[in-house]
Parts: structure tokens; C-alpha cells; sequence
């Protein structure tokens, strides 16, 4: 902030711009919530209504055993489904973008195991998975994907507040001692907070 | 214009715990998530050998166990050759209109064990359920022994866009082009679904052998390459080339 010296309304000034930055990282936050949910709730959506296509995506990867693989076809739209939802309602935001955040590291660990190994498949993210022609592969796509992913998961653990969040109401912070920014709202600041 | 006062907050309350609300969430994920996995898994397939044709079958040339359908019967001392296809599936119908006559030529001249694996799994990509009935359909044919010119008849007949699928007046007039003779019988073997179970049971008994995909061919067990797919997509003595080289 460059402005310096009290002047008239100042203070109520420097409180917009405080309020404007964090409502800017709020609306990341959204975002956020909206990309990494909006994403799990599709990809589980199309899986869920197609189980054998499902575990034939994990088998693909060629990694576990096929028991393994049936569990982790049928059972893992469900987690992201239910993710997707927790996200997309900003419910538990933090601990939902967590485990988001921790099956985007699985997905590119699986995605570039698979490249490594020189299979020919579709990542199986959204329910097309199998093999696809050599030429066809997006492995560096869908990593970079889940990347991107990872990082709104991130973000969102290091700083969960987001605009429109069920969490918000639900989870309303009391005022903590200590900290007079909630009490210094309702009373109209006439002192300016400093540049600080 | 003055801003009105901000809402002031509630008093501090405990709302709430997280931790509480956490745990009854993730206990109702795992909890859908088992009822899922119990409703959904398909029943699990027998996988034992089954190198001949016992009769237990679903139809006459049916492996047991959903091992697939075999094409002649040319004993065990020739190459296995064992085909995964999806009839709904582009790239099996190129290697059946390529190499298709190469097989079931070798395969009833006794120089190789042919066998079919009739997978459906583009069902669930596709959002229809054509791949199910025309394995269904086949499997109706084979009953009045015409399973290797059905087979063909519908790869040839495949719709111009992949998933458009078939409806059972197409599957019953591939039935009319394939020879089968009792059209009555193949009829209602096609609507009630006689062989479904057989057909859903050869697309899990593909996964579970790690089949994720089609066309595949096998020899002896041994998968076919990139390179010799392609030979015998492009390339129709391909087949005799790959066996010699054996």
C-alpha cells in the first residue's frame, strides 16, 4: 500500500482495500473449489454408470492384481463423486481438497507410471480408458492436468475460506481473542490500521 | 453514501464440530462405497483351463467358464490363436475385414485352435447395448452352426458411426445373410437374450485375465505386437507370416 498519512475516510479506504484482497482470494478459492470439484464429480459421474469400463480402465494400467483393480473400478467414482460434492458446496473444504489434492498424486504417479512402461492407454479419467493408439496418448496433458488440479487442492488447504461456501455458515468463527480485525467491522474506523 | 453496518456476528458459540461432521461424511462415503462394490461386482468367472469344448457351453461351440467360442476344433497341437474383439469396435472390424477369412480358413483347415472372445465393454462407452446383443445374436447363430459367417457378416455390417449400434430387425437380417435357417429360433434366441449371462461373463473373464481392450490377438498365450497387429490389419497373409515366424 503506498497511500500513508491519516486523511479524512482513510481509514474506512484502507479497511475496502483489505476486505477487496481477501474477497479476491475468497473468489480463488471458489474457483478452486469449482475446478478440482467440478472435475471429480464428472469424472466419477461417468464411471459410476459404467462399472465393467471402470475396472477395465484400473486394469489397464497394468499395476494391480485384478481384485484390486475390480475395488478401486468401483469404489472410486464413488469417493469422487462424493468429493466432487463436498467441494462443489464448500463443505469440510479443507480436508475434501486434502484427499483431492492426494488422488491428483496418485493419478500423475499412475498416469506416468504408465508412461514410463510405454503402455498405450487413455489415462481412464473419465471412463474412456483402455488402450488407445501409441499416437494418441496425452499422458504429459493429463499430468499437467492433474497438476493444475493438485495445485487448487493445495491452495485450498492452505487456505480454505472461499466465497459461497457451506463451510462458512456452518462453521462461522467465533471472534478469537486477539484478533480485533471481526470487531474493528461494526464500528466505523476512524483510526487508519497503519500500512502494516 | 454511508455503508450500513456490517451484520454483527452471532455471539461465540461452539458450533458444530468439524472433526464430528468429518468422520459421519467419510463414514457415509465408505459406507456407499461398499454397497456399491457389493451390488456392482460382477460375479466372479472361473478360470480354468478349458482347452476343448465340453458341452456346458452356453451354445454349441461355447468354452466353459466363458472361455470363448471356438471355430473348428484343432486339437492342441496346433497354435492356439485367441481373438478379443467388440463388435461394436472399429478397429476389430478392420482386422476382420483384412484378416477375418485368414483365421477361420486356418482355423477349419485344422491348422490352428481358434478362438473368440466376444467382449461388450464398448456398451458402456458407447451408452448402448449393441456389442451385448450382437454377441448375444452370435452366439444365437452358432446354435444352428452358422457362428463363422454371422460373426463376419456382422463386422461387415458395422454402422458407419461407431455407436450407432444395431437393432434387432439389422441382427436378424444379418441372420438371413449369414445362412442361419431357422430365423424363428434365431429370433427368439435374440430377444429373450438366451446367451447374455455367457456374454457378460466373456467381458469379465477379459478383465480378469487383463484384457482391458480390443481388437488382441494371442498366440500360445503370447500377446501380438503393435507392428504384427498392424500387418494383419493392412495385409490379409499377414497370418501365415506370423505363424511361420514362430
Amino acid at each position: 500500500m503506498t497511500r500513508s498519512g491519516p486523511e479524512p475516510g482513510a481509514g474506512r479506504h484502507e479497511h475496502g482495500v483489505a476486505m477487496t484482497r481477501g474477497r479476491w482470494a475468497d473468489l480463488l478459492g471458489l474457483v478452486c473449489r469449482l475446478a478440482l470439484g467440478g472435475v471429480l464429480l464428472v469424472a466419477g459421474l461417468l464411471k459410476v454408470g459404467d462399472p465393467t469400463g471402470s475396472i477395465q480402465s484400473v486394469v489397464a494400467y497394468r499395476l494391480f492384481d485384478y481384485r484390486v483393480s475390480e475395488m478401486i473400478g468401483l469404489m472410486l467414482p464413488v469417493v469422487e463423486i462424493a468429493l466432487g460434492l463436498l467441494l462443489i458446496v464448500g463443505l469440510l473444504t479443507r480436508w475434501s481438497a486434502a484427499v483431492g489434492a492426494v488422488l491428483m498424486l496418485v493419478f500423475i504417479a499412475g498416469i506416468a507410471s504408465a508412461w514410463a512402461r510405454g503402455l498405450s492407454i487413455d489415462c481412464g479419467c473419465f471412463g474412456t480408458g483402455g488402450p488407445v493408439d501409441p499416437s494418441d496418448t496425452a499422458y504429459l496433458t493429463e499430468i499437467l492436468r492433474d497438476a493444475a488440479l493438485f495445485a487448487a487442492g493445495a491452495w485450498l488447504v492452505v487456505r480454505p475460506r472461499s466465497l459461497l461456501a457451506v463451510d462458512t455458515v456452518l462453521f462461522r468463527r467465533p471472534p478469537a481473542a486477539g484478533s480485533a480485525a471481526p470487531e474493528s467491522r461494526h464500528t466505523a474506523p476512524s483510526v487508519p490500521k497503519g500500512a502494516s | 453514501m454511508p455503508r450500513p453496518p456490517a451484520p454483527v456476528p452471532p455471539p461465540p458459540r461452539s458450533g458444530p464440530p468439524v472433526a464430528l461432521i468429518g468422520g459421519v461424511v467419510a463414514l457415509a462415503v465408505v459406507l456407499v462405497a461398499v454397497v456399491v462394490y457389493v451390488v456392482l461386482r460382477p460375479d466372479p468367472v472361473g478360470t480354468g483351463d478349458n482347452a476343448s469344448i465340453t458341452g456346458s457351453g452356453s451354445s454349441p461351440s461355447a468354452l466353459r467358464d466363458a472361455g470363448g467360442i471356438r471355430v473348428g476344433d484343432a486339437g492342441d497341437d496346433v497354435p492356439a490363436v485367441h481373438i478379443y474383439e467388440d463388435f461394436q469396435c472399429p478397429w476389430c472390424g478392420l482386422l476382420e475385414e483384412v484378416s477375418g477369412e485368414a483365421f477361420t480358413e486356418a482355423a477349419l483347415a485344422g491348422d490352428i485352435q481358434l478362438t473368440y472372445t466376444l467382449m461388450s465393454f464398448l456398451d458402456g462407452n458407447l451408452g448402448n447395448d449393441s456389442s451385448l446383443r450382437a454377441a448375444n445374436a452370435a452366439m444365437c447363430a452358432d446354435e444352428q452352426g452358422a457362428f463363422v459367417d454371422y460373426h463376419a457378416t456382422v463386422f461387415a455390417g458395422q454402422p458407419p458411426n461407431e455407436g450407432d449400434g444395431w437393432t434387432d430387425e439389422q441382427l436378424t437380417g444379418f441372420a438371413e445373410d449369414a445362412g442361419v435357417e431357422d430365423i424363428e429360433a434365431f429370433t427368439a434366441c435374440v430377444e429373450a437374450g438366451t446367451h447374455n449371462d455367457y456374454v457378460t461373463d466373456m467381458q469379465t473373464r477379459s478383465n480378469q485375465e487383463g484384457v482391458s481392450g480390443s481388437p488382441r490377438v494371442f498366440i500360445d498365450g503370447e500377446e501380438l505386437s503393435n507392428e504384427q497387429m498392424q500387418a494383419l490389419m493392412s495385409d490379409p497373409t499377414a497370418l501365415t507370416g506370423i505363424l511361420a515366424g514362430r
